[in-house]
């Protein structure tokens, strides 16, 4: 998780369900392939709602690490 | 001897964190949401939200002098308890699970708060109850004004969905306040979600010993969907969105099966005369229950939770959700009273279709598993083929 380079972010702080996931899902359509978007959360359903969709979107769910009151979520276009 | 001590506590410790931390599938929510809706109809009543909502509003607006009748008493009123121990079960739930944290939302969030707020107010008076009593419960109850309310649920969903993509294009969220205290409130004390599930059983002791067993059972009734809710993040916003925003059929179907415990519970209870037939069959088939549903649909899309979402998450410290689940119980409350003082109105709003009056209990049953076996298809169909989808 240390060494993950971030190549765009997304700050969905303070968002509740859906707009975290629809802004999600506009970033992604826009992200280049290979490259890794952060996206930061306080929605306690993000995690599990990235989970299962972006692999089915075919995107790779790198994992997750908890800051100060908020989650960063680290996704990759395959 | 001390290995197989070790493991048996190693398999309570897995059990704790299975039912108190981490978080329950849709699936497993769904069905103990369709037993409970059946067991809390056996207790005393159908579960409801909207209702103990508006007994509150209807006790603010009466203590500042604009309702003149003083409504029924919050304490043993069963609407307002049962939404009371939705709210109490959830809090605990998101206490237990360190999920509870006071978060603040940025400033449209809190203006989508407020406007999807009224819409949840006004469509839930006039389909005849929220996504609960107006479509779950009385879907159950057999009752075809159920129906109506879930086809402006569909229509309300869509034009809500594409509200929020327009959003996504033409306005910024603008600044987050941020709470001094990082917002964490709570979130490193499963004790107090502990104490809130003990003090409900008191709260019920309570209600017992003083001779209202049935409200204090209501309470816990309560209590026990609002932990369900909480721990699966169930939720019918989701169910009737998703297949319009991502296709997803899973949450759309979960409530469904839901649906099919809790009508054939329902109908065991009615056909054999333990309940009361009418119970749940509201008069809102017509107008009320599609103009509601749809109203209500699009309230769902901007507080991004329907009656009893926005209630769990309003426990779980989100502040949209707070405002919404207060700006919901007045509206509610201001628009029930202008529906009351008007029988134009309420003749406009509809009327009341018990489904065994029209085709007897068999065929009812059988007609109302079978509009929701097609609805069950249609969602599997629409997330192979994505037919239904709306294109950002």
């Amino acid at each position: 998780m240390e060494d993950i380079h971030v190549d765009e972010t997304l700050d969905c702080r303070g968002l509740s369900c859906p707009m975290p996931m629809l802004k999600l899902k506009k970033t992604l359509g826009k992200l280049e392939s290979g490259k890794v978007l952060q996206m930061m959360g306080t929605d306690p359903g993000t995690k599990n709602d990235i989970e299962k969709n972006v692999s089915k979107e075919g995107f790779e769910f790198l994992g997750f690490r908890e800051d100060d009151g908020f989650t960063n979520y680290y996704i990759k276009k395959g | 001897m001390s290995q197989e001590r070790n493991e048996f506590w190693e398999l309570v410790k897995t059990g704790y964190r299975r039912v108190f931390i981490e978080e329950w599938s849709a699936m497993t929510g769904g069905v103990a949401v369709g037993i409970l809706s059946v067991l809390s109809f056996t207790w005393a009543r159908p579960w409801g939200v909207v209702g103990g909502l508006r007994v509150w509003g209807d006790w603010l607006f009466h203590a500042v002098g604009l309702y003149d009748k003083a409504p029924s008493s919050a304490w043993t009123d069963t609407n307002s308890l049962i939404t009371l121990g939705l709210i109490w079960g959830a809090l605990a739930a998101s206490m237990l699970a360190r999920q509870f944290a006071l978060r603040m939302p940025p400033r449209l969030e809190i203006f989508k708060a407020l406007v999807g707020g009224t819409l949840l107010g006004i469509g839930s008076a006039l389909a005849g109850g929220c996504n609960v009593g107006g479509f779950y419960s009385s879907v159950s109850a057999l009752s075809l004004s159920g129906f109506a309310m879930m086809a402006g649920l569909l229509a309300g969903a869509w034009v809500g969905l594409k509200y929020l993509y327009w959003e996504m294009e033409h306005l910024s969220p603008g600044p987050t306040l941020t709470l001094p205290s990082g917002g964490g409130l709570g979130a490193t004390r499963p004790w107090l979600g502990w104490a809130l599930l003990l003090g409900g059983l008191f709260l019920f002791w309570r209600y017992q010993v003083n001779g209202y067993a049935v409200e204090g059972g209501v309470v816990l009734c309560g209590m026990g969907f609002g932990f369900i809710l909480s721990r699966s993040r169930l939720c019918f916003a989701r169910a009737f969105r998703e297949p319009f925003m991502t296709g997803e059929a899973k949450t759309t179907q979960v409530v469904i099966i839901s649906l099919v415990i809790s009508v054939l519970g329902f109908a065991i209870l009615k056909w054999a005369g333990l309940r009361n037939e009418i119970s749940y069959v509201a008069p809102n088939f017509g107008l009320g229950g599609l103009v509601g549903g749809f109203v209500f649909g699009i309230g769902m899309l901007m507080t991004g939770g329907c009656g009893s979402g926005t209630a769990w998450r309003a426990a779980e410290g989100q502040i949209k959700l707070i405002l919404a689940l207060v700006v919901f119980a007045l509206t509610n409350s201001l628009s029930k009273a202008v529906i009351n003082t008007s029988s134009e109105l309420q003749s406009l709003v509809g009327f009341r279709i018990y489904l065994p009056d029209l085709l007897g209990y068999g065929w009812a049953v059988a007609a109302v598993l079978f509009v929701l076996g097609v609805w069950y298809l249609l969602a599997a169909w629409n997330e192979r083929t994505e037919r239904f989808v709306a294109q950002m």
